[in-house]
């Protein structure tokens, strides 16, 4: 029977991160180690690494220490902010209608080229920002986060869309779409819209242009 | 030789075990057979009366609509590529399973066109298909461990 307990006991095995499912036959048991998530072996590559090559934490030691003063220095962050915002990679992750919408505003039309938005080519380790289009549902969502970790700091996320604001059309009553993707990622900006026009987002470019000349990274 | 007729071939054969009829040539027409003949009413209807695809497999849950069966339904929508008169038409293929203990024979054997339709049904629904070649899950999270969506029972977490 279907509404199921939470807690381990005989007949019951462990599905994921989350539960356990009644054993019904050998495919089910099967079926749920094929879908089992493999882990990362995320210890095993800090022993083998270190632990400030995997995750990598600022060294303000020594002469580096002068380095970091030196780069927050008000004027020099200025100078800094101003070369970040007026050279930004875009890495855009598709999953939805607003990437219609997402290649209309490249058009030369509104040629955002003016304000250093340059083409979602490149590579998404040399990227800048990342803009999140359209739903994502709770299976794309490690993968999205994963995505979200390639990246090289300084990084910024727009949230292009209701679908990935809030969930749009799906929020409230949806077993399979995260509700926002501000619920896994640091959103910087949200363009709102069902898809929205070029100019929200042409908006939205020019909004996270100000955020970064004025505000904290560094 | 209309759907009409092609009810009545399968009434005829399977007499006792058809237990509804619809038949509506505007709407749908419709055979909803007990579970243990399924897949002999399934040959007959391919081998000797030309449905040679599956359109679709489908269920309902109708523990919460009028008639509060505890039952699933799972209907398969059949169509014919070689016969030129049944092109058009779109005959429904229905077994009701026990809610409870859902499980019925897989038809991917008749017709190889079910394998990803009853995957599909197997991880919203729960219906365990007996002698299906590949019974995993197709598009839910692979840490899914809830009840299954589509089912009366299932809440929405929501925000």
């Amino acid at each position: 029977m279907w509404p199921l307990p939470r807690t381990p006991f005989p007949g019951y095995v462990k599905t994921g991160i989350f539960g356990y499912r009644h054993v019904d036959s050998d495919s089910v048991v099967r079926m749920v180690e094929e879908s089992e998530v493999q882990s990362k072996h995320v210890e095993e590559t800090v022993s083998k690494y270190g632990v400030d090559k995997v995750h990598r934490v600022e060294d303000r030691s020594g002469v580096n220490y002068f380095l970091y003063r030196f780069r927050n220095f008000r004027l020099i962050r200025y100078l800094l902010n101003w070369g970040r915002m007026a050279s930004l990679f875009p890495a855009h992750i598709t999953t939805a209608c607003c990437s219609v919408e997402f290649a209309a505003t490249h058009s030369p039309r509104y040629d955002p080229e003016r304000f250093g938005w340059l083409p979602a080519t490149g590579s998404l380790r040399q990227s800048d920002v990342l803009v999140v289009e359209g739903t994502v549902t709770s299976k794309m969502a490690m993968r999205l986060r994963l995505v979200y970790d390639q990246m090289p700091d300084p990084k910024w996320v727009i949230a292009m869309g209701a679908c990935a604001i809030s969930g749009g059309l799906y929020a409230k009553d949806s077993y399979n779409v995260v509700q926002g993707i501000d619920d896994i990622l640091p959103v910087d900006v949200y363009v709102p819209g069902c898809p929205p026009r070029p100019e929200t987002l042409f908006q939205g470019i020019l909004l996270l242009r100000e955020k970064i000349l004025y505000g904290r990274w560094g | 030789m209309s759907l009409q007729a092609v009810v009545q071939a399968v009434d005829g054969k399977f007499g006792p075990s058809v237990l509804e009829k619809t038949v509506d040539e505007k709407k749908i027409v419709k055979i909803v057979v007990d579970a243990s003949v399924v897949k002999s009413v399934a040959l007959y209807l391919r081998d000797n009366l030309g449905f040679d695809h599956v359109k679709a497999v489908t269920g309902v849950d109708l523990s919460k609509l009028l008639k509060k069966e505890n039952r699933i339904e799972i209907i398969y929508h059949l169509g014919s590529y070689s016969r030129p008169d049944l092109h058009t038409s779109d005959l429904a293929l229905s077994v009701k399973l026990d809610k409870s203990a859902p499980r019925m024979v897989s038809l991917s054997e008749v017709w190889t066109s079910c394998v990803y339709h009853e995957r599909e049904v197997y991880e919203m629904f729960g219906v365990v298909f007996e002698g299906h070649p590949d019974l995993r899950r197709l598009l839910l999270p692979e840490y899914w461990s809830d009840t299954p969506p589509m089912l009366k029972d299932y809440e929405a977490p929501g925000r």
